[in-house]
């Protein structure tokens, strides 16, 4: 019997062909619509995971009371043994020590002395080992402004915004002045490989980004950092995992009251990001409902008109002596085939293109001013789990639910007007 | 006319099919009308509120102030001139010292920006006259941000420590009198308000000031040597790029969901034409020339649209109008950025959205509907008639 | 540098007295007892911080009231760090950059080395008389010993502080407290010396506890190893040159 139907269908083109497109795109355009929702909506929790908070973070305890002045006196020690304890414990994340920390920068005349001065916020990552991620965590490629990045050991970048008012050229020697781990006065050069720019006026203003070892060697903080940042196996933050994550921590290190001892927590506890995700998972919801809602009333129109569009075929059936039951049923099951064929395809295609928007990105830069690490101008879908059945809801339940009502029509059909239909 | 007619009588008589069609025509409509409501309800919230809590009908610069570097304090400020001065006489204006400070919350130091403002004041919002009142201790406003921040409580008393103009270290306790909530984080972060004649006072610097908010709706903007005026455009840049970044977003959800919308009507256009052959070979014979059966089917689909108008207006107005009334409720998100957002967002629908959404829909569905019909033009009709094109 | 700021609050000299003299006299006397023509000392820092306390470790070569130098010795991260004060500019140098950096603005507010000092606390101008009116307010004991206690009010507009409380030894004229108020009257500062050691037929405190009374914390403590009075000082050591 089913293979009967799929060989009707395989065969009689106008029975299949146009509402299998249907379902098909109606199904991709749910599906990329979700993803799309999800990674948009995203896009600013992603941002701030990336740039400051993780998914979670690994921080002393003393640090978390004044985390908002980055204090790096309140730092954790023994970084490299606990970082190797985080990768031993939960190897599916991926951890990276930061260094947040603050200075002067000064930029000496031809004299050697100091030519201009300005205040700034250094945010100092694992940039020389490209295993890290960070450069492209940073998205330090597209907020370059002039310059390169630092390839070798002191260099920096340096906000663009800053470096003009300082009068900063690329390759300008600078001096950081700034106070160690230990309160200790610092005083280091540094090369200026490049200017960046966030877009967002504050960090313009005054920031610089160098590799975490310059960091170390300037603040002596030689195995230490004042933040480990982890980041969940996928791509965006998931708060149950996080929290998993974080309790597991957080329990193992329960009686350890030293101000020093380590604690996690997660992106939810930072920047007041937690009543975002909230919003962000309803939105999502709201959004996949009306178009699942939509989706459903598209599909369903589209069964009944596939019903209509073979109201001559039903007819002669009827007149062969076909049992109406046997003819419903049978256009329940092609419609069930096509529904199923209809969402996998379109399911299929959606994914496809989730993925290549999600890898590539929708590039909107020329529309906006100026790129930056706030707003990319790159807006890339985001495929959840839920992306991966989403599609079968309305392709397959709406098909055959549209299929079925416009059957109905097949039982209030009289044997002798169907003669009559059958003549013209 | 007669095309409209028609129409009207052919998808009224399809039933079901052709409202559900309108359905979710208008849906997508509305979704539409209400996504690009939210964002410009932000936009304008946003603005409203920066200019309400902060920026007023713009700000007059000292020349050397810079809010973005704390170095720039000691010499950006200045005697208020003449022309301003007036202003603030008139209630038009009112200035702002900035200094900085540090304060000892639990005995951790911690630098701060320290802002006078008159207690008086009517150009911002910030609920100054709170620190009028008792004059034996300098009373203080914070905001949230800064109250979490520094765990600070309303009536605490908390160790200041500042310069005068020559340098000259004093300290005292001030108490917070008040802790306000604002949208806006620029008047919160790190900063403490007191009255602007004590911040005066203490500093020595009499007849200063660092910068000066001039009244919303003031229109004769002076030129003061030694100030710089900022308009609010440029004081509300960042709002501006955040907002459009979220604006193209949106575009592209409008978009897939406008597409979803137009595959049914375009179906339904398929087998319009599929179905109705015999139809259409009537109406060649009854004398009508192909191009005219192609305009009446197509103004018949693209009667969906108008249906769909009638109908989003019917469902969705009030919904959106609730919408507007009680607002979109919003986390406080992203504010380590210094950036705008209300907690609650009453949605904004502009009329040129509205106009230019239900073109595009009409449009859109015309063009959809015209697609499948042209098929008509090239229909034999004897064949149509018999029903034998397919 | 350092050295400023001992010698302002250790500025004097003694010599008995029998009856209350005036404020200005006691001030004359500490300056006698504790102003020499130069100082050569070495001497260190500790320093109390989030991480436990830090020893740094220093020699100054000072001359009147001026100039002075300073070349830290240890621990070996500031070690060849050096500052020069020349009357109201102060420099620093640091070999890893060999960058000489003007401390001006800002900077001059940052704490020195982490300690409860600021760069602008060691650019005092020590001149107590020209500055503050002084008077003797009562009498009192510090770690034993019977001390007057001067109240110094700022004479003109300027001065880092505007009231000075001095507790200075009645037989050495050496202050063994002194506390730093602002105009509101708060209690700003606290400075405690002690081990007063006869050097060169003078009385100076080898010990000195800076404590900053807002800040919860231990304070500094300033402890002088060797002191030299009144030798020879190269003219060439209070020059941007030396710095290098």
């Amino acid at each position: 019997m089913i293979k009967f139907i799929i060989k009707g269908l395989l065969r009689d083109k106008h029975r299949s062909r146009l509402p299998l497109i249907v379902v098909a795109i109606g199904v991709m355009l749910t599906v990329l619509m979700t993803t799309w929702i999800t990674g948009v909506l995203g896009d600013s929790i992603n941002l701030n995971a990336k740039l400051s908070t993780g998914h979670v973070k690994v921080i002393t305890k003393a640090y978390r009371e004044s985390m908002d002045q980055i204090p790096v006196d309140l730092s954790l020690t023994g970084t490299k043994a606990l970082i190797t304890e985080l990768k031993k414990d939960y190897p599916s994340a991926s951890w990276v020590e930061r260094i947040q920390f603050g200075g002067l920068l000064d930029l000496p005349d031809e004299n050697g002395e100091t030519k201009s001065q300005g205040p700034f916020a250094g945010i100092a990552v694992d940039l020389f080992n490209p295993s890290s991620g960070e450069a492209e965590r940073l998205n330090l490629n597209r907020i370059l402004v002039n310059g390169r990045l630092p390839s070798a050991s002191g260099e920096i970048l340096v906000s663009h915004s800053f470096a003009e008012k300082l009068g900063i050229s690329i390759n300008d020697r600078v001096t950081f002045i700034g106070t160690t781990m230990y309160g200790g006065m610092t005083i280091v050069n540094f090369t200026v490989a490049g200017t960046i720019r966030y877009g967002i006026t504050a960090l313009d203003r005054g920031s610089v980004i160098m590799d975490i070892s310059d960091a170390r060697n300037a603040l002596e903080m030689e195995d230490a950092c004042n933040e480990i940042l982890g980041f969940t196996d996928v791509e965006y933050y998931d708060d149950s995992k996080a929290s998993e994550l974080m309790e597991s921590f957080n329990d193992s290190y329960a009686s350890d009251n030293d101000q020093f001892a380590p604690v996690m927590i997660r992106l939810r506890d930072q920047n007041d990001l937690g009543g975002l995700i909230d919003m962000m998972s309803g939105v999502v919801g709201i959004v996949s409902f009306v178009f699942i809602l939509v989706l459903s009333v598209v599909l369903w129109n589209a069964g009944l008109i596939g019903g209509l569009r073979r109201y001559g075929e039903v007819g002669l059936r009827l007149a062969m002596g076909e049992e109406k039951g046997h003819i419903y049923r049978s256009m329940i099951a092609e419609s069930l085939a096509i529904g199923t064929a209809g969402s996998v395809i379109g399911i299929a295609l959606g994914l496809s293109l989730s993925y290549l928007l999600q890898q590539k990105g929708l590039d909107f830069s020329s529309a906006m001013q100026n790129a930056t690490m706030l707003m990319p101008g790159v807006f890339r879908t985001r495929i959840t789990p839920e992306a991966w059945y989403i599609g079968f809801i309305p392709g397959i339940i709406a098909t055959v639910l549209g299929t079925m009502l416009a059957g109905i029509g097949i039982y209030k059909r009289q044997t002798a007007r169907l003669f009559k239909e059958l003549q013209s | 006319m007669l095309a409209f007619k028609l129409a009207i009588k052919n998808l009224i008589g399809a039933g079901l099919r052709t409202w559900l069609n309108v359905f979710v025509l208008s849906l997508a409509l509305v979704m539409i009308v209400f996504q690009s409501g939210i964002i410009h309800g932000w936009d304008v919230q946003a603005r409203i509120d920066t200019t309400e809590w902060a920026i007023g009908g713009g700000e007059y610069w000292h020349d050397n102030y810079d809010p973005y570097d704390p170095l720039t304090l000691d010499d950006g400020h200045g005697l208020l001139p003449p022309e301003l001065s007036g202003l603030y006489n008139d209630g038009q204006a009112a200035p702002v010292l900035v200094t900085q400070a540090s304060v000892y919350p639990e005995g951790r130091m911690r630098n701060i920006i320290l802002k006078g403002i008159d207690p008086d004041q009517k150009i911002i919002k910030l609920p100054s006259s709170q620190m009028a009142g008792d004059t034996s201790v300098i009373n203080a406003l914070i905001g949230t941000r800064m109250a979490n921040a520094t765990k600070l409580n309303k009536d605490d008393l908390v160790a200041v420590r500042w310069r005068d103009e020559n340098g000259t270290f004093d300290a005292t306790e001030i108490r917070i009198a008040g802790i306000f909530r604002t949208n806006v984080p620029e008047i919160d972060n790190n900063q403490i308000w007191i009255p602007l004649d004590r911040l005066r006072k203490i500093t020595g610097l009499e007849d200063n000031a660092t910068y000066v908010i001039l009244k919303q709706g003031i229109t004769s903007i002076p030129t003061v040597p030694g100030w710089i005026f900022k308009d609010r455009d440029s004081l509300l840049s960042d709002i501006e790029s955040i907002i459009k970044a979220k604006s193209i977003g949106g575009i592209v959800m409008y978009i897939i969901l406008l597409s979803l919308a137009l595959l049914a009507v375009f179906d339904t256009q398929v087998l319009s034409i599929f179905r109705r052959e015999k139809e259409i070979g009537t109406y060649i014979a009854l004398g009508m020339t192909r191009w005219q059966v192609v305009r009446l089917f197509t103004v018949e689909g693209a009667m969906h649209s108008v249906l769909s108008i009638f109908a989003a207006a019917i469902w969705g107005t009030p919904l959106l109008f609730l919408v507007a009334k009680y607002g979109f409720a919003m986390p406080k998100a992203t504010e380590g950025y210094g950036l705008t957002i209300a907690e609650k967002i009453f949605p904004v629908y502009a009329l040129g959205t509205i106009i230019v959404m239900t073109l595009i829909i009409l449009i859109t569905t015309t063009i959809v509907s015209f697609i499948p019909s042209r098929k008509i033009a090239g229909m034999n009709p004897t064949e149509a008639l018999r029903g034998k094109v397919q | 540098m350092k050295n400023t700021i001992i010698y302002f609050i250790i500025t004097s000299i003694v010599s008995p007295l029998f009856s209350q003299p005036s404020g200005k006299e006691i001030l004359n006397l500490i300056d006698k007892n504790l102003a020499a023509g130069t100082r050569i000392m070495t001497a260190k820092m500790i320093i109390s911080g989030a991480r436990g306390s830090r020893t740094i470790e220093f020699k100054t070569w000072a001359e009147g009231e001026e100039r002075a130098f300073t070349e830290y010795t240890n621990p070996p991260r500031e070690k060849g760090t050096k500052m020069l004060k020349l009357e109201d500019k102060l420099w620093i140098f640091s070999p890893s950059t060999d960058r000489i950096i003007q401390i001006t603005g800002q900077m001059l507010r940052q704490s020195v080395m982490g300690s409860d000092l600021s760069y602008e606390d060691m650019m005092e101008d020590p001149d107590l008389t020209s500055h503050y009116n002084a008077s003797v307010i009562a009498s009192d004991t510090v770690q034993g010993r019977d001390c007057w206690v001067l109240q110094l009010n700022a004479a003109g507009e300027g001065e880092a502080y505007e009231v000075r409380k001095i507790w200075v030894d009645r037989e050495r004229f050496v202050p063994l407290r002194e506390e730093l108020f602002g105009k509101s009257g708060k209690l700003l500062k606290r400075t405690q010396l002690s081990e007063v050691t006869r050097i060169q037929g003078r009385w100076y405190p080898m010990k000195i506890v800076f404590k900053d009374m807002l800040k919860a914390g231990d304070g500094t403590q300033f402890i002088i190893e060797t002191l030299r009075l009144d030798d020879p000082v190269p003219e060439n050591i209070f020059s941007k040159a030396s710095l290098k």
